[in-house]
């Protein structure tokens, strides 16, 4: 009896079961519409607001210094900018910063990682200092290395340098020498990085391919090449997709340092398009440049994802 | 052969381990220095330290204790409603079907692409417009634009580790769908909600290329207070090494403390990126 009761009140049932569960969907989907609509207008509001603003700026005319010159100009400012020597240099020191740092920061950090898991003890409190640089402020570090590290005849690296006979040298004041400086101290600060990420995948490989290529009597050279190596490419990849983002837009510490000084000599596109814009005032060049930055951020991220996608297919 | 090995291996540790806290180290002595200890030559390692610079720095004319408090407001501010809005909003994204969630993903992901030059261009003429220049709601709404996603992202990553059943076993007992966030979910995610925080304020509290633009008289952070005592005429070495050691504390103590967690709030974005989704 109660099974054919069940059974003949079946369909209505199963009906209002599936009216039920669309009801349930729909609540679910304004609940969860209600959840993200926030988080989603602000980032519109302070990302994506912005950016078309400072498309519309870039094509105007926009002197702070000379306000009655204002006005539409179109894309007379990016005309300009190809134009522009200090553009171009400004985009050679952005290669050269990114490259230099995150190939160092890679190469030393994976040195490091691979020296560590050599090391039986002390390893704690090696990974306890790594963590000192990457936490601190840039601008901080700037002020450090600057004032205590880098002044001629009182910083520690010149104290180095007049007693190993080469003298106190102008770290900051030379071109060249001031480059190397702010390569060196975003080095310093951001190789922990690195390290820390590198060292965490290499204790997660497995030990036995070790185990069975040493009984293969691989020297330490080939295990290394033939499957550190390649094991810990897409770590890698990461690492140096994620350091070249930051060392793109780097700022405070060579801010700090150099304001991209002497001169121009450090001063990458960032450095270019902030001092266009703040410093000379010039807001709607500023923001021609800043579009170029971005730009560039995107085409080398996307050629840095394509490689990715093309190792771990 | 084996000896040398390892004491090799142990100098190049030593060497790095030196090279890394060195400059904050130097920082610190200083700090404890008279000007005519730190302006010694050679540089002096013993010296008889003092709390002179301290006492300066803190409460002497050029006081960085507004500085300070300054830093604080931004970093609490900037915490508080970066949490607010990315917890429910990451927990959607974790959890919930919700058309579009890929696309959401994505582009809050994108929006990390944007040089943070480009947003405080147009931020700044908007400010200006409006008159919130050097005021603390003007600087805390842009800090959003780099705390947001990296927030929301982390928090996925908590989210995505609780239990389904948790969530089942609420939805059996009836209870409603704000309930269950507020009073199972929430609750399994709370150590992730406190690295979140931990990373938000240090982000916050070192951000400096907004904060040179739009702060002034009245909002006015350690990070650019330091300039104070550095000056074409004079630099007043041991009260900016005390300033410089007064911002590092906060967010070395922090550092420490969430020393565990430090690789996965270094690298989420990037493993959200290319990874699993």
């Amino acid at each position: 009896m109660p099974e054919a009761g069940a059974f003949s009140s079946g369909e209505p049932d199963g009906l209002s079961a599936q009216n039920l569960d669309r009801l349930e969907r729909l609540r679910e989907k304004r609940f969860a519409g209600a959840l993200l609509a926030p988080a989603l207008l602000a980032l519109l509001a302070t990302t994506t607001f912005p950016l078309f603003f400072l498309v519309w700026i870039s094509a105007q005319r926009k002197d702070l210094a000379m306000p009655f010159m204002d006005g539409f100009v179109g894309l007379e400012n990016y005309r300009q900018l190809l134009g522009d020597p200090r553009f171009w240099e400004s985009l050679g020191l952005s290669m050269i910063y990114t490259v230099s740092t995150v190939v160092l920061q890679v190469a030393i950090g994976l040195a490091l990682a691979l020296l560590l898991m050599k090391m039986k003890r002390g390893q704690t409190l090696f990974r306890i200092i790594a963590i000192l640089p990457v936490v601190l402020s840039p601008a901080v570090v700037g002020m450090v290395w600057r004032s205590f590290m880098l002044t001629p005849e009182f910083g520690v690296i010149d104290y180095l340098s007049i007693t190993a006979g080469f003298g106190s040298r102008n770290w900051l004041g030379d071109p060249t020498l001031a480059m190397i400086s702010v390569i060196v101290i975003h080095t310093w600060q951001w190789t922990p990085f690195a390290f820390m990420v590198l060292l965490a995948s290499l204790a997660a490989l497995p030990e036995d391919i070790y185990e069975a290529a040493r009984i293969d009597r691989a020297n330490s050279w080939q295990r290394f090449t033939r499957i550190t190596l390649p094991l810990l490419r897409p770590a890698i990849v990461m690492v140096v997709i994620m350091r070249t983002m930051v060392a793109l837009t780097a700022f405070a510490a060579i801010y700090v340092v150099t304001a991209g000084g002497p001169g121009t000599a450090t001063e990458i596109l960032n450095l270019y398009a902030y001092r266009k814009s703040f410093t000379e005032l010039s807001l709607g060049y500023g923001s021609a440049l800043a579009v170029a930055l971005l730009i560039v951020t995107v085409l080398i991220s996307f050629v840095l994802f394509l490689l990715r996608r093309e190792r771990t297919a | 052969m084996r000896h040398l090995r390892s004491a090799a291996i142990l100098i190049g540790a030593l060497v790095f381990t030196f090279a890394w806290v060195f400059p904050i180290l130097w920082s610190v002595l200083n700090s404890f220095k008279t000007e005519q200890d730190i302006l010694a030559y050679p540089p002096k390692l013993f010296f008889e330290p003092t709390l002179a610079a301290y006492r300066q720095v803190l409460f002497g004319a050029q006081s960085i204790l507004p500085n300070v408090w300054s830093s604080i407001v931004i970093s609490v501010g900037t915490t508080v409603i970066t949490m607010i809005l990315a917890v429910p909003a990451a927990y959607a994204l974790a959890r919930l079907q919700v058309p579009g969630k890929k696309s959401a993903g994505f582009y809050i992901l994108v929006t990390q692409m944007l040089p943070p030059v480009g947003i405080i261009i147009p931020y700044f003429l908007a400010l200006r417009n409006i008159g919130w220049m050097d005021t603390y709601h003007g600087i805390i709404i842009i800090y959003l634009s780099f705390s947001l996603p990296f927030a929301i992202w982390l928090m996925v990553s908590y989210f995505e580790d609780v239990p389904w059943e948790m969530e089942e076993a609420a939805a059996v007992d009836g209870a409603g769908r704000l309930t269950t966030l507020w009073r199972i979910i929430i609750p399994q995610v709370k150590g992730g909600i406190a690295v979140t925080v931990v990373f938000v304020f240090l982000n916050a509290w070192n951000e400096f290329l907004f904060a040179v633009v739009l702060s002034g008289n009245t909002v006015r952070p350690v990070t650019i207070a330091m300039f104070n005592f550095v000056s074409v005429e004079q630099t007043l070495w041991a009260q900016l090494a005390a300033v410089s050691v007064v911002a590092m504390l906060p967010v070395v103590i922090l550092g420490i403390v969430a020393q565990q967690h430090i690789v996965k709030g270094l690298t989420v974005g990037a493993v959200k990126g290319g990874g699993r989704r």
